[in-house]
C-alpha cells in the first residue's frame, strides 16, 4: 500500500513539473542549431544525404529486394524510425551526466531530463518525416486506410525507446564506459535489424535473432502497414508491446532506486 | 507541523571508491585491497527550526555544511535518520545552474523558473519584476553567453527570489555584483524573512549569522558540535577555530 501511495506521489510530481518537461525539450532544440546558417533544415538534410548514398549503394551495387517499391522508399520508411530511436539513446545516454550542476544542487523529477531529450527527437523525426512525404508524391506510392496502424506502433516504439533511455541514462551516470559502449551496440544493432534489407532476406535458421530485437518487429510492422497496406503481424507486434511496457517498467523502478544517489556519483 | 525543518540523527555516509577506473579496480580486487572508502559527511545531526525561523550553518571547511543543504534541498537522501522538509525549497547554492549560454536571458529566466517548480502563469506575472530587480532591461533578448559574470549572476539571482520560498537555502553566495546590487539582495532576504520564510544560511562570517539568523548548527568533520542560540553558537565555533 506504501508503495503504490509512493508511486501516486510521484506520478503527481512528474504532472507539477510538466512544463520544465516542455521547456528542456524546447531548450535542446533551440540550442542545438544555433550558430549555424541552414539551422534546423539539418534535420531534414542528414537523413536526405544518408538516404541518397545508402540507395545508391544497396539498390546499385548490392541489388537488395524490396517488396514491390522503389529501394529509396523501402528503405526511408524503416531509417526515419530507426534514426529517432538511434539518437534517442546517444543523447539520452548523457542526459543526467550533463545536467551534472542541476542534479547537485535542485530537486526535480529526474526522468524529466530523460523525457525532455526524447521529446526533443520526437519533433526532429517529425520534420524529418518531410522528407519521406515528399519522396511518396514523387514515387506515387498509393496508400490506404491502414496508414493509421503506425500510430500505435509509434507508441509502442515509444514505450520502448523511454524505457532503454532511463535504463542506460542510469548506468552512465555510474559508469561511463556505457556511452562508449553504446556506440558501438548502435551500429551494430543497425545490421540486425531488417533496415536495410527485408525480413525475407535474412537466412530463416538466424531469423530467431529479431524474437529478442523489438525493434526489428516495429520496423518490419511500419514496412507492412504503409508499404503493404495491410494490417501488421499482430501476433509478433503484441509481443513487442508486452514486453516493452515491461521492460519500460522494470526500467523506470530502477531509475527511481537508483535517483537518490545520483547526486553523490554524478 | 509549526517545524519547518526536523532532522533527526541524520546521517551521511559518502562510499568512495578509491581505484576510478577498470584498468585500477580489477587488480587491487585481486591482490585484495581495499577498494572503497567510507567518509563520514555527516554524523547523527538533531535539530529542528521552526516557522519563521532561520538557521545559520558554521562550520570549517569540509564540516559537512554543502551536504547538510544538498539533503536539505532534496537532491541527496541520508543514509541514516530522518530528516522532514515542509515547503517550498528554493536553493540558492550554485546560481545560474540551470542556465545554458546559448539561450536569450528572457528564455533562461523561464526555464530556471520552471526548474525552481514555477508555472508559466506564475513567471509570466513575475517576470517584469525579475527583470526590473536584475536592471538588465536592455540585455533580456540578448544570449546569455554575452553576458558579464557580473549580470549572470544578477539575473539568476533576481530568477531565485522572484517568488517567496518556504525555505530559502543561501551558499555564501551574498558577492553578486556590486554592493549596491548586494543590499539590495540582503533587502530581499531581509524581506522574505519578514514574510515568515525561513532561511538557511551556510557562511564563515559570523557577522552574517547575527544579522540574519536567530538559531545556528556548528558543525566540525560532519560531527554536531551545538545547535541553539546564535549568540553561544558563534562562541563555540570561534572555540572550534581556536581563536
Amino acid at each position: 500500500m506504501n508503495e503504490v501511495q509512493k508511486l501516486i506521489n510521484n506520478i503527481k510530481l512528474f504532472f507539477s513539473y510538466r512544463e520544465l518537461l516542455f521547456n528542456l525539450a524546447r531548450r535542446e532544440i533551440s540550442q542545438r542549431y544555433k550558430q549555424s546558417i541552414l539551422g534546423y533544415a539539418w534535420v531534414i538534410l542528414n537523413p536526405l544525404f544518408q538516404l541518397l548514398v545508402l540507395t545508391f549503394v544497396f539498390s546499385t551495387i548490392f541489388r537488395v529486394s524490396s517488396f514491390n517499391v522503389p529501394y529509396a522508399i523501402f528503405l526511408i520508411v524503416g531509417l526515419l524510425p530507426w534514426n529517432f530511436f538511434a539518437q534517442s539513446l546517444s543523447s539520452s545516454v548523457n542526459a543526467l551526466t550533463s545536467n551534472s550542476s542541476l542534479i547537485t544542487k535542485i530537486y526535480f523529477p529526474r526522468e524529466i531530463l530523460v523525457y525532455g531529450t526524447i521529446m526533443a527527437k520526437i519533433v526532429d523525426f517529425f520534420y524529418s518525416c518531410l522528407v519521406l512525404i515528399l519522396f511518396f508524391i514523387y514515387f506515387k506510392v498509393p496508400l490506404n486506410s491502414q496508414i493509421l496502424w503506425v500510430i500505435p506502433i509509434f507508441i509502442i516504439q515509444l514505450i520502448f525507446t523511454a524505457g532503454l533511455s532511463l535504463l542506460i541514462s542510469t548506468f552512465n551516470l555510474f559508469y561511463r564506459d556505457i556511452q562508449y559502449l553504446l556506440n558501438l551496440v548502435i551500429s551494430l544493432w543497425f545490421y540486425l535489424t531488417p533496415i536495410l534489407y527485408p525480413v525475407e532476406q535474412f537466412p530463416e535458421k538466424y531469423r530467431w535473432i529479431f524474437i529478442f530485437n523489438p525493434m526489428s518487429v516495429i520496423i518490419n510492422a511500419y514496412r507492412q502497414t504503409v508499404l503493404g497496406g495491410g494490417e501488421p503481424n499482430l501476433n509478433s507486434l503484441g509481443i513487442a508491446t508486452v514486453t516493452s511496457i515491461l521492460f519500460f517498467i522494470v526500467s523506470f523502478l530502477i531509475f527511481k532506486k537508483s535517483e537518490g544517489k545520483f547526486a553523490d556519483y554524478v | 507541523m509549526s517545524n519547518m525543518i526536523e532532522a533527526e540523527n541524520l546521517t551521511k555516509k559518502y562510499s568512495l571508491a578509491k581505484q576510478r577506473t577498470f584498468k585500477e579496480f580489477l587488480p587491487a580486487l585481486f591482490s585484495g585491497q581495499e577498494t572503497k572508502t567510507n567518509l563520514l559527511a555527516l554524523s547523527h545531526l538533531n535539530f529542528e527550526i521552526k516557522k519563521g525561523e532561520s538557521l545559520g550553518v558554521l562550520g570549517k571547511n569540509g564540516s559537512g555544511k554543502s551536504t547538510l543543504l544538498k539533503i536539505i534541498a532534496g537532491v541527496t537522501k541520508p543514509s541514516d535518520g530522518r530528516i522532514t522538509v515542509n515547503g517550498r525549497v528554493a536553493p540558492l547554492i550554485e546560481l545560474g545552474a540551470g542556465f545554458h549560454p546559448e539561450l536569450t536571458g528572457r528564455e533562461n529566466t523561464y526555464l530556471n523558473g520552471s526548474i525552481l517548480g514555477l508555472r508559466k502563469k506564475q513567471m509570466d506575472k513575475l517576470y517584469p519584476e525579475i527583470v526590473k530587480f536584475s536592471e538588465l532591461e536592455e540585455f533580456m533578448d540578448q544570449p546569455v553567453k554575452f553576458y558579464s559574470s557580473g549580470m549572470y549572476m544578477r539575473l539568476a539571482f533576481s530568477v531565485a527570489v522572484a517568488e517567496k520560498p518556504d525555505i530559502l537555502l543561501v551558499d555564501e553566495i551574498l558577492a553578486v555584483g556590486d554592493s549596491k546590487f548586494q543590499e539590495k539582495c540582503l533587502r530581499r532576504i531581509k524581506e522574505f524573512q519578514n514574510l515568515g520564510s525561513t532561511l538557511i544560511l551556510v557562511t564563515h562570517s559570523p557577522e552574517q549569522i547575527q544579522n540574519y539568523c536567530e538559531k545556528v548548527l556548528v558543525l566540525d568533520k560532519g560531527k554536531q558540535i551545538y545547535f541553539g542560540e546564535a549568540k553561544a553558537g558563534i562562541e563555540k565555533y570561534k572555540e572550534t577555530l581556536g581563536i
